[in-house]
């Protein structure tokens, strides 16, 4: 009796709603059908739900929340059975992780789960701050979403990669963090760093976002060894050179910032070559006075290395004169691309800083440019070689011409 | 070396032909500096013909290959850059020959009677240099020319009636593909050089057969002109001419080789600035400025229809004009004449101005 | 009559040289040159013991760098060398058997396939065949 009633009141429902009784895992969501109809607060829930991906995997809102879904009742939302209501914000990464963190629960949906979410949260400023009893700061929810999750995969997940900027700047901007003590123009100068625009303004999913560096679920600000560690995960021959380097060692001495002491954090740019030495724009001179081992090796070393680039770009410019006379420049042009490769290495090398090192890579690239050079002149030769042809052949056009008239005028002439 | 003579001569006949080329004079008078012009344009037909059958040897007519191949003869073939280079100055410098000569037979009027097939088959062997070169022009198989073919047979497509079915007799389809270079190729190597032949004799054996005209002026005047002698008086100061045109061929294909330019791609948006050679120059320019509407027909066909209708009367003027050449009548069509001359110079020009998009 | 002698000597003198001028390069360009075809399609890569196994080399290739591998069996392998990401030459490494773009780490497997870092895309793969003594590098044909 009870059970009839409840359909007609479940079929009254749907029918004052004009819309379809939602299909759930088992026989119906009731869950769905009462709260949509209840003020914006309650209804929130159901909006998105159906694109969540623990509805499409059959899980529910019981799934979290427990309680009978099958039950069109108030006595749905049971605590017998099972029904927890909604977390506290510090009990969510537990609620979460009760399924996330467990291995076996897993592999139902995936043979190859990732169950170290929890992990690394607990290594996590955020986590930290929230068993200390500060609520305003992140837990899964904020990042994930609650009840329209999408796989991180999905572009409209806020964790997508060109998602995550946006999403970590809801709360680490001017406004939100006002009281603290942490900076808040990360995603300004983000933005407009060579790993912005890389990932935002040219789709480049190869680029960093927030989540590279600072860890997804473990979000902490990366010490002076990590920072290289970090970098280096892409940048690996530089950040293999300047484990290795002096300098890498005497920074760690001074709790300087590894890689960002020279090229900076949020607000990286493209590296210019500006940046070498101690003139203006030269990060060596941040700790190098002139007099320094260091400053008299940069004393050297800019010179050749700006040298090497003028050679190169004397190089190019020999061989544009070529191509425009006609000359095929194919091969100096090869020549020239391996000499622009190894000036490549030369910056590269540059985190070596070991003097012996970055010198040899500017000879062998000086070597190259050397050889397009070559290349060049021996085509402007070839075509001097014709202009010498061609002027020999209209001297002796002009002189064929010349008797031919003399041949003209003699044949015409009254015969003496 | 008499008796080898003695032994062709009586199976070639070679006496008769000497009588011939003996026989044959040309008159001298002010105008007779424009008899050369004929003669040139043959000597760069000549040129053409000698300096084309060489590229032959190297030039591959496929979309995957002209490009590298047009690369390689200019590059790692011996002379290859300077005999492309004098391919590609002979033919604007024919054409412009041609252009001179038929210009400098119409003041003269040298297309009176008896030679009015002199002229129609001379107008039809301007059209074959402008095909010759329009088809030639697409063998580099480089962006500026792919996209000129296409403006051009654009352009052929708008004509009422036949033009669709033009287009795609030229392009080999739809749009200009691979296998638009392989018929051009054809064109430009066969069909148009077996016609050319033709029509070439032609013409050649009715200036033997007419002899040189003379224009009316001094043919009223009091005495008739005297006359030159052919061989050797009149060929020698051809090969003056040629000479000087071998010369300058020389120097433009060492000083301004022609360019490679960039392979042609379709799907890249077309450059700035295409045009068609210039001896198409008039009529690009003619088109460009007309508006787009002209009494409810769409201008560009406006343009095509009226272009065309001035061809046909410039091919039919032997007909319209005085048969003497004097009188107003003849006075009318050298103004014709004149008028056509500075609008072709002028619009060609205007091309290379920039003028009105 | 000496001086027209002498003029008509020399008239026939630049006559043959004008002619020997004109003949001269139309003999040379019928000669073939050194290389018979254009090499954008086909290029001798390197001769047959230049290279160990394990061992690779960069090519020119119509214009652009390819890289060629000698396999430990001592057959090729051969790709471009352009890296798909933004452009750098990769070179192979032999003990991780793995071809490798040190601009940003990325990896490419044996087949030229993309298998780790930011190339979006695998690396063009070419033919390899040896010639006589020549280790001959082909684009790979179309169907």
């Amino acid at each position: 009796m009870k059970f009839a009633a409840g359909i007609l009141l479940l079929l009254a429902a749907s029918t004052l709603a004009g819309t379809p009784a939602p299909a759930a895992a088992a026989g119906g969501n009731s869950c769905i059908d009462c709260h949509r109809e209840l003020e914006p607060r309650m209804a929130a829930p159901t909006e998105h739900f159906a694109e969540d991906i623990h509805a499409v995997r059959g899980l529910g809102c019981v799934g979290c929340h427990g309680g009978d879904a099958s039950d069109p009742d108030i006595t749905a939302m049971d605590p017998d059975k099972g029904f927890r209501g909604a977390p506290k914000r510090s009990e969510i990464a537990e609620w979460c992780a009760k399924c996330h963190a467990d291995a076996a629960f897993m592999k139902r949906y995936n043979p190859q789960p990732y169950v170290f979410s929890m992990a690394e949260f607990r290594t996590s400023v955020h986590c930290k701050k929230i068993s200390e009893g500060d609520t305003k700061v992140a837990t899964c929810t904020n990042c994930h979403g609650v009840h329209g999750i999408l796989p991180h995969k999905d572009p409209r997940s806020p964790v997508y990669p060109t998602n995550v900027p946006a999403t970590c700047s809801k709360c680490h901007n001017s406004q939100y963090m006002k009281g603290r003590t942490v900076p808040t123009n990360q995603y300004a100068l983000y933005v407009n760093s060579v790993h912005g625009k890389a990932l935002l303004e040219k789709g480049d999913l190869s680029a960093p976002a927030c989540n590279d560096c600072h860890g997804n679920h473990g979000a902490v600000p990366p010490n002076t060894r990590d920072i290289s560690v970090v970098c280096g995960n892409c940048h690996g021959r530089e950040g293999e050179l300047f484990a290795k380097s002096g300098v890498s060692h005497a920074l760690e001495l001074e709790g300087k910032r590894g890689c960002a002491t020279c090229h900076g954090n949020h607000d990286i740019q493209r590296p210019t070559d500006a940046m070498i030495g101690l003139g203006p724009g030269g990060v060596c001179g941040q700790c190098h006075t002139p007099e320094s081992p260091g400053g008299r090796a940069t004393a050297v070393l800019v010179p050749q290395f700006h040298g090497l680039k003028i050679e190169i770009a004397e190089a190019d410019s020999l061989l544009a004169v070529a191509d425009r006379l006609g000359m095929d420049t194919e091969a100096g042009r090869g020549l020239l691309r391996e000499a622009d490769d190894q000036l490549v290495n030369v910056r590269v090398s540059l985190h070596t800083f070991d003097r012996a090192q970055i010198s040899d890579a500017i000879t062998a690239s000086s070597e190259l440019a050397t050889k397009s050079m070559a290349q060049a002149r021996a085509l402007l030769a070839d075509w001097r070689t014709r202009r010498v042809g061609l002027g020999g052949s209209l001297v002796v056009i002009l002189i064929l011409i010349a008797l031919l008239v003399y041949q003209i005028r003699r044949i015409e002439s009254p015969r003496a | 070396m008499g008796s080898v003579r003695e032994w062709l001569r009586d199976r070639l006949g070679l006496d008769e032909i000497q009588h011939l080329v003996e026989k044959k004079d040309v008159p001298v008078h002010r105008h007779s500096f424009w008899y050369y012009w004929g003669g040139m344009t043959l000597f760069l037909f000549g040129v053409q013909v000698v300096t084309g059958i060489l590229l032959l040897l190297y030039y591959r007519a496929s979309a995957d290959e002209a490009y590298e191949s047009v690369r390689f003869l200019m590059t790692q073939v011996s002379f290859g850059w300077l005999i492309r280079s004098i391919h590609s100055w002979s033919a604007n410098l024919m054409i412009g020959a041609a252009m001179i000569h038929m210009f400098s037979t119409f003041l003269m009027k040298s297309y009176r009677t008896p030679r009015e097939v002199t002229w129609l088959s001379g107008m039809v062997l301007l059209g074959l240099s402008m095909a010759f070169g329009f088809s030639g022009y697409l063998l580099p198989w480089n962006q500026l020319a792919f996209f000129a073919t296409k403006v051009g047979t654009d352009i052929v497509g708008a004509v009422p009636g036949v033009g669709h079915f033009l287009l795609r007799f030229l392009r080999g389809g739809d749009q200009i593909t691979g296998g638009t270079l392989t018929r051009f190729f054809g064109f430009h190597v066969a069909i148009l050089p077996a016609v050319t032949t033709l029509i070439l004799g032609m013409h050649l054996y009715l200036v033997q057969r007419h002899g040189m005209s003379v224009p009316p002026s001094v043919e009223q005047g009091p005495t008739p002109p005297p006359r030159m002698k052919f061989v050797p008086n009149f060929l020698l100061r051809d090969m003056v001419g040629w000479l000087a045109a071998l010369g300058l061929l020389a120097l433009l294909a060492a000083l301004f080789p022609w360019e490679l330019g960039i392979k042609a791609d379709p799907y890249v948006p077309a450059p700035a600035g295409i045009k068609p050679e210039w001896y198409f120059g008039w009529m690009f320019q003619t088109l460009r400025m007309l508006p787009s509407h002209i009494l409810g027909l769409e201008g560009e066909l406006v343009g095509i229809l009226g272009i065309g209708l001035a061809g046909m009367v410039w091919l039919v003027v032997p007909f319209l004009d005085d048969v003497r050449g004097i009188g107003p009548r003849a006075r009318f069509w050298r103004i014709v004449g004149v008028i056509a001359i500075l609008y072709v110079t002028v619009f060609t020009l205007m091309v290379y101005r920039g003028g009105t998009p | 009559m000496k001086r027209r002698d002498f003029l008509d000597w020399l008239f026939w003198i630049s006559g043959t040289t004008v002619g020997a001028f004109v003949l001269y390069p139309v003999v040379r360009y019928l000669v073939p040159p050194e290389m018979p075809e254009a090499a954008t399609r086909r290029v001798n890569a390197a001769r047959g013991d230049e290279l160990a196994p394990g061992a690779f080399k960069i090519f020119p290739f119509g214009g652009e760098p390819g890289i060629l591998i000698r396999n430990p069996d001592g057959s090729y392998r051969a790709f471009s060398a352009v890296c798909t990401h933004l452009g750098c030459t990769v070179q192979y490494r032999p003990g991780e058997r793995m071809i490798w773009c040190a601009c940003h780490d990325g990896f490419y497997d044996l087949e030229g396939r993309n298998v780790s870092g930011p190339p979006p895309r695998p690396l063009e793969r070419y033919d390899v065949h040896l010639a006589g003594d020549e280790v001959v590098v082909e684009k790979a044909q179309t169907a």
